[in-house]
């Protein structure tokens, strides 16, 4: 964890610690951290793609956009994802936009993933927390512009995109902005049948500007505008037809040269995120339907980073406000009959207060121990109760929750082994779907969902330890977690209810089930065969039972990834074999069937050069070049994945 | 850092944009269903140095449950006074000559807080040029009687949740069913309350007209009305909700049940009369399968509402 800490209190005084970047390189690597965004295989990647490209991470695929992470096999409401420490909701009931469907790769600086409990500190979470980090240019003593530009071309699905950035720094003005734009239609799975109503268009643009306000001190205003449309979810009875995302925030910092206390970062944002859904495009549908959905959050986020000898601490206050809406108005086939509405999320209020602290000292030269902890203040407000009160009569429209989080961690390194434990116990809040959703349609289970006010809060001891080996050539690391987590929020079928959405076939209510355990593992091995040729392999294992013994759902079945990497001069050649096994521990009750193993196998080159001042990649590839047609376990529906794709892509930076 | 600026414009550009706007729930409740709370005066007549005003919710007498206030004014000292024996009986009279009455209160009760006399009545049907209602109302003050009668119109009653059904049951009886409330329903459990009515046949032959006895309605007693609601529209596939309740007779002799709304737009309250024994006096049961893309089928007894 002191990894973390130091990484980022580094990330904040880049400016004022110059020489203690170098020292640092190493450990993002060590860690969980991702700091550039690209791949292994492709330099132009999504936000999407370049999350699945870590161990833990693993997607609900709806469509060709829009993913829904899974960290640690968890679904997003046990994990909390944010943009720099600040709380985004998505505003759509069906989960067709996480929070990273926001962000772009291009204004993003990396990617913060942290397993369990030590993703505490910016509020309850289960599973962990994925913070995506916005770029952040440091103020430099000399006037500086810097910028980069990406095209390319997916040949699938005529996937165009042009993403463009640039930052000028200065003494004492910083300023970073980037424009994107994506479009794609539809794609093709390996059989070379199209899939309908998978295109998207995509436009993001951000801006930041700092400003230093003395030698130990600056403000910074960052908005990211994102818009998505004409978004298609092959897997779902309706398409996107417009989202928009503004996320806005400014924050003061401060520095201390002595003293305990070496940074205090203080955050105030707000965001609003608007999703509009669309089912005219499929003519099949019986009944048209209005889906909008709102989300609007204040917040504020204040963190200290604490330091002396060999004791330091980082501690948040994080606080915020959000309002979910969504609706839903049915037409019926007479126009001018009078159409039919209710509250998908019947307004519901969030407010989250609390105070999180991780601490970490450096027992010896070899050790480490991590003790880290939350407590937090949750409290949701319902404004049309009465929705609620049609399953749940006499609910509570307002609920107060106190969710309490800690974790502690051990961390030893004899010579070439390094070895870790920790343990971790917290608390969550279930979802506003969890707790106040109406009527939501899952068409993965075809079930009507309804939320019930009255949960209990899911409550989570987790286990955690890992053992790794490392010499020039070799490197070796496993990883185990496990998980046990109380009251555990799922859809169970409600035997007294009548679905609303006319392809669902029953109606679920959130319930918990008393318990249910999560079992993750994954090894990962690099070997450097040759200087300039590298091997790397990568297995992972996950297993989750319910409190009778059954499956739980969208559990990631055996996994592997093996790549070769060759580079010679400013020449690159990348291949990589990655696949499932078959699911044989599906759900059935979940609506889950049982998936078939495969394998893709994907390559390719680049080639780097100089152009003045301008680095140049262009890089040509293929994924799927075997064309397999497969779908994953996960896959919404079984739709089908992307067949062969050739793809191309050209980066200049200066 | 032109380009900044042109973000900068792009986004207040596409912020200050329309939207979809959000549906103001509560004033779209309000617009599409009225509810009135105010009873005015829907008719008045004079007899000697007394004015009788009838009051009802709007002012107008809708077809459907109606309350009913009736006040008793001396036009000379203009002050209210309490009559006696206050009697009250709606006719009405087809083109054929055949003249019926409907459910209602014969002998009015008196409110003594409010000063006036109150009752009901369930117009069967509209007024119009085939068909045409009369009140005959009789009453005492100072010792003397007073008859009177007067022509009224009862109007359609617009509002949906206040329709009303009449039938003859199993038992060769007249039954007429009115809901009462709620006026205006809301997506919530809703406190359902009907008039459930019975044609009490003649058991002796007319006299002078109009006789009260060839009129006769009551409530019934001790009956169960079992509630199944649905959504009928073939979009919502025989949609219903969960915990609803069944009506049964309050203190006051009207029926009281819950209906579960889960969502605004056309409902039927599918229903199933049950006498005291508990035998079916009319009405069958539904399906209960979702049956997307096919109109549902209703009880055949039912009342539709719409909110």
């Amino acid at each position: 964890m002191l990894l973390f800490l130091g990484m980022s209190v580094n990330a904040q005084n880049k400016y004022i610690q110059h020489d203690s970047i170098k020292n640092l390189k190493e450990v993002k690597v060590k860690s969980a951290t991702k700091n550039k965004i690209e791949t292994e295989m492709k330099i132009a990647v999504s936000v999407d793609e370049f999350l699945s490209s870590s161990d833990n991470i693993s997607f609900i695929k709806r469509g060709a956009y829009a993913w829904e992470p899974l960290l640690n096999n968890m679904s997003t409401e046990r994990s909390m994802v944010t943009i720099d420490g600040m709380h985004v909701f998505g505003a759509c009931t069906d989960k067709m936009d996480p929070i990273t469907s926001y962000v772009e790769s291009n204004n993003l600086a990396a990617i913060d993933i942290k397993s369990g409990q030590e993703g505490s500190l910016h509020g309850a979470t289960v599973a962990g927390s994925i913070d995506l980090k916005r770029k952040n240019t440091a103020f430099s003593v000399e006037k500086k512009w810097s910028g980069a530009y990406q095209s390319g071309f997916e040949f699938n699905n005529k996937q165009f995109f042009n993403l463009g950035n640039v930052s000028f720094s200065s003494n004492k003005f910083v300023a970073d902005g980037s424009v994107s734009y994506r479009k794609a239609e539809n794609y093709s799975d390996g059989n070379n049948d199209v899939v309908k109503h998978s295109q998207y268009k995509k436009f993001n643009t951000s801006l930041g500007l700092a400003y230093k306000t003395s030698d130990l001190s600056s403000v910074r205003v960052d908005a990211i505008f994102d818009m998505a449309k004409d978004v298609g979810f092959p897997a779902l009875p309706m398409d996107l037809s417009l989202s928009r995302a503004l996320i806005t925030s400014a924050s003061y910092k401060q520095l201390f040269e002595e003293g305990l206390v070496s940074v205090v970062d203080t955050k105030i944002y707000f965001n609003a995120i608007e999703h509009y859904m669309d089912d005219t495009t499929r003519p099949e549908n019986l009944v048209h339907m209005d889906m909008p959905g709102w989300s609007t959050t204040y917040g504020l986020v204040s963190k200290a980073n604490l330091k002396k000898n060999n004791y330091s601490s980082e501690i948040a206050l994080n606080a915020y406000d959000n309002l979910s809406i969504a609706e839903m108005r049915m037409y019926p086939q007479d126009r001018s009959q009078r159409t039919m509405f209710a509250y998908s999320w019947p307004w519901v209020t969030t407010r989250y207060a609390g105070l999180s602290m991780n601490n970490s000292w450096d027992i010896s030269e070899k050790s480490q121990v991590n003790l880290g902890g939350s407590l937090g203040v949750n409290y949701n407000y319902s404004k049309y109760v009465e929705f609620n009160w049609i399953f749940h009569p006499g609910a509570p429209q307002e609920k107060t929750r106190f969710l309490p989080n800690l974790n502690a961690g051990y961390q030893l390194q004899i010579d070439q082994f390094n070895f870790s434990v920790g343990t971790g116990y917290g608390h969550r809040a279930p979802s506003v779907s969890e707790g106040y959703g109406y009527y939501i349609y899952n068409s993965f289970d075809r079930y009507d969902y309804i939320g019930n006010p009255n949960l209990k809060n899911e409550i989570s001891y987790e286990g955690n330890a890992s053992a790794g080996f490392k010499n020039e050539k070799l490197s070796i690391q496993a990883k185990v977690n496990y998980f046990y987590i109380e009251n555990y929020i799922i859809g169970r079928i409600l035997s007294m209810g009548s679905p609303m959405n006319y392809q669902s076939v029953g109606v679920k209510g959130y319930t918990a089930l008393d318990y249910s355990t999560l079992f993750n593992m994954s090894v990962n091995t690099t070997y450097d065969i040759l200087e300039h040729l590298h091997w790397k392999g990568t297995l992972t294992y996950a297993r989750g039972l319910d409190d009778k013994g059954g499956n739980l759902p969208f559990i990631r079945p055996l996994s592997y990834q093996t790549s070769l990497h060759f580079m010679h001069g400013n020449f690159g050649i990348q291949t990589a074999v990655n696949g499932d096994l078959a699911q044989i521990n599906y759900s059935p009750e979940y609506g889950e069937d049982e998936t078939k193993a495969y394998k893709i196998w994907n390559l390719s080159a680049n080639y780097t050069f100089n152009f003045k001042n301008v680095k140049s990649v262009v890089q040509v590839g293929a994924e799927n070049i075997l064309n397999e047609y497969y779908s994953t376990y996960a896959d919404w529906g079984n739709i089908p994945r992307m067949g062969r794709n050739i793809f191309t892509s050209l980066k200049l930076s200066f | 850092m032109k380009s900044f600026q042109f973000f900068v414009i792009a986004i207040l550009f596409v912020i200050t944009s329309c939207t979809i706007d959000k549906t103001d729930y509560e004033a779209e409740l309000e617009s599409e269903v009225p509810e009135f709370y105010e009873f005015k005066e829907a008719t008045s007549f004079t007899s000697g140095s007394y004015k009788i005003s009838i009051e009802a919710l709007n002012g107008i007498f809708y077809k459907g449950y109606n309350e009913l206030h009736l006040k008793v004014v001396n036009t000379q000292t203009n002050q209210v006074v309490t009559p006696s024996n206050v009697t009250f009986l709606p006719i009405l009279s087809n083109t054929d000559g055949s003249k019926t009455s409907c459910p209602h209160e014969y002998n009015l009760g008196y409110d003594a807080v409010n000063k006036y006399n109150v009752g009901y009545s369930v117009f069967t049907t509209e007024s119009s040029t085939a068909t045409t209602w009369k009140l005959y109302v009789n009453f005492t003050a100072d010792n003397q009687i007073y008859k009177v009668e007067k022509d009224i119109t009862v109007e359609k009653q617009s509002n949906k949740n206040l329709n009303m059904t009449s039938f003859t049951g199993k038992d060769n009886e007249q039954y007429v069913i009115a809901l009462i409330a709620p006026q205006k329903p809301k997506v919530a459990e809703n406190a359902l309350v009907a008039g459930i009515y019975k044609y009490n046949k003649p058991t002796i032959p007319a006299g002078v007209f109009p006789d009260p006895t060839q009129f006769s309605y009551s409530k019934v007693s001790g009956y169960t009305l079992k509630l199944d609601p649905r959504m009928p529209e073939p979009s919502m596939g025989n949609h219903s909700s969960p915990n609803n309740k069944d009506l049964v007779q309050q203190n006051d002799g009207l029926y009281q049940g819950i209906v579960n709304y889960t969502m605004t737009g056309n409902w039927t309250l599918n229903f199933i009369l049950q006498n005291q024994n508990g035998l079916i006096v009319k009405g069958t049961l539904v399906s209960t399968d979702f049956t997307p893309g096919v109109e549902g089928v209703k009880s055949e007894l039912f009342i539709d509402t719409l909110f």
